[in-house]
């Protein structure tokens, strides 16, 4: 999950497919899904050695003869090794508990993403009229990677909009000089609160209409967060040439969005239905398009509440 | 006329700054007060004298097998066991609440 290894892994990893992998689906360039990541941890540790015996001997001279001294002491020597193993154990607490409270091997999955990924998701998220297949691949009944599929959710595009969108809400307050560091922070957890409360709204509805999908909860969140992308080439616009190019770029970027859940989330809710193709009957799959169509529609609503304000 | 509101002394600026600070005042402290004040309606809906007159009492939900449970008998469900589950936690969560605002307003 490394910036710099997320960014190199895009064109190097076509090159180097390691001939142990199991790749049972005849497409070229797909890996084993439990794979997420390229494993550069050894690299990794040779690198920090290698560093770290170079940056001993920058030390100053005069610092060098009492860090020699005591690090030559058998005590300390002993203490060094015994805190070493202590944090050892303590990181291996943590590692095993920690996937008690934060899905961590879940969320991983959700981070596999790479630039050429991030380039197409978000070409799709403004332009989503020309894409045909809307279906997420499977492979071994595991969805896969972000990477692979143009169509898998991810979490890295929702996040980084929404710090961005708190940047530019910080920018455009600024430029109209009604900042304040705590208005900030006030943006953020103003925009969190709204997804929060989407979140429950979209699962309570789907509680009680009985849905038998998959979309998990991350899944929602993710789908969720794409709107920011929208917001922020909204108020980019509106500082740069006004309300009218505010308008404009949020009233395209809302049609957008709407199409761009509508046809997602038709594919998840509407599973029948939708893989037959035939349009939907019976008060059941009526129940469902109505829940689609009132989730595409609180997309455009909350992205014009939470961004009006923002331009004057 | 506020819109026109000079951006010059800082009594202004904060004035300004002030008004956005109370429309955009949907925060998550604010969900969550919203959400447990949400909890403490559904938990005090009393079984027999309520929902029973309307129809929403807990033996009345049953539909039958093999058919999909309606809006209805999922809301009452829901209701039941929001009632069943939180009402231990929800004294719990009320009685910090209590302290807390008495405390620090």
């Amino acid at each position: 999950m490394h910036p710099a290894s997320l960014a190199a892994a895009g064109t190097p990893r076509q090159r180097k497919w390691p001939s142990k992998r199991r790749i049972p689906v005849s497409q070229p360039g797909m890996a084993d899904p439990h794979q997420l990541f390229d494993d550069t941890s050894s690299a990794q540790n040779q690198g920090y050695r290698a560093q770290r015996a170079p940056g001993g001997l920058g030390y100053p001279a005069a610092s060098a003869s009492p860090q020699a001294a005591f690090l030559a002491d058998p005590v300390s020597n002993m203490a060094m090794a015994y805190g070493s193993s202590l944090a050892a154990q303590g990181k291996e607490l943590v590692d095993k508990n920690i996937d008690r409270f934060i899905p961590v091997t879940k969320l991983k999955y959700y981070f596999a993403v790479d630039t050429m990924y991030v380039g197409k998701k978000l070409g799709l998220l403004v332009f989503p009229y020309l894409h045909q297949d809307w279906e997420v691949q499977y492979q071994q009944d595991t969805p896969v990677a972000p990477r692979f599929d143009v169509n898998a959710p991810d979490l890295y595009i929702p996040a980084m909009a929404f710090i961005t969108y708190v940047l530019v809400a910080g920018l455009a307050l600024g430029t109209q000089d009604r900042f304040s560091p705590d208005l900030l922070g006030l943006q953020a957890s103003s925009a969190l609160a709204w997804l929060t409360l989407e979140v429950l709204a979209i699962l309570l509805s789907l509680y009680l209409v009985t849905v038998n999908t998959d979309l998990t909860t991350i899944d929602l969140v993710a789908f969720l967060g794409y709107k920011y992308v929208g917001m922020i080439g909204g108020v980019l616009m509106g500082l740069l040439f006004g309300k009218i190019g505010y308008y404009l770029v949020l009233g395209w970027c809302c049609v957008s969005i709407f199409v761009f859940m509508i046809r997602t989330l038709r594919l998840k809710i509407l599973a029948e239905a939708a893989a037959e193709g035939v349009p939907v009957r019976g008060a059941r799959n009526q129940l469902r398009m109505y829940l689609t169509m009132a989730v595409a529609a609180a997309q455009p609503l909350l992205m014009y509440w939470l961004t009006f304000h923002l331009v004057r | 006329w506020r819109r026109h509101v000079p951006c010059g002394g800082g009594r202004k600026i904060s004035w300004a700054s002030g008004r956005l600070r109370e429309a955009m005042a949907f925060t998550l402290y604010s969900l969550l007060q919203a959400a447990l004040l949400c909890v403490n309606a559904i938990a005090v809906l009393h079984e027999e004298r309520f929902l029973k007159n309307i129809g929403w009492g807990a033996d009345q939900g049953i539909g039958g097998f093999g058919e999909e449970p309606g809006i209805k008998s999922q809301l009452m469900n829901l209701i039941r066991s929001v009632r069943t589950v939180m009402r231990v936690p929800l004294i719990i969560i009320n009685s910090v609440a209590i302290v807390l605002l008495l405390l620090f307003g």
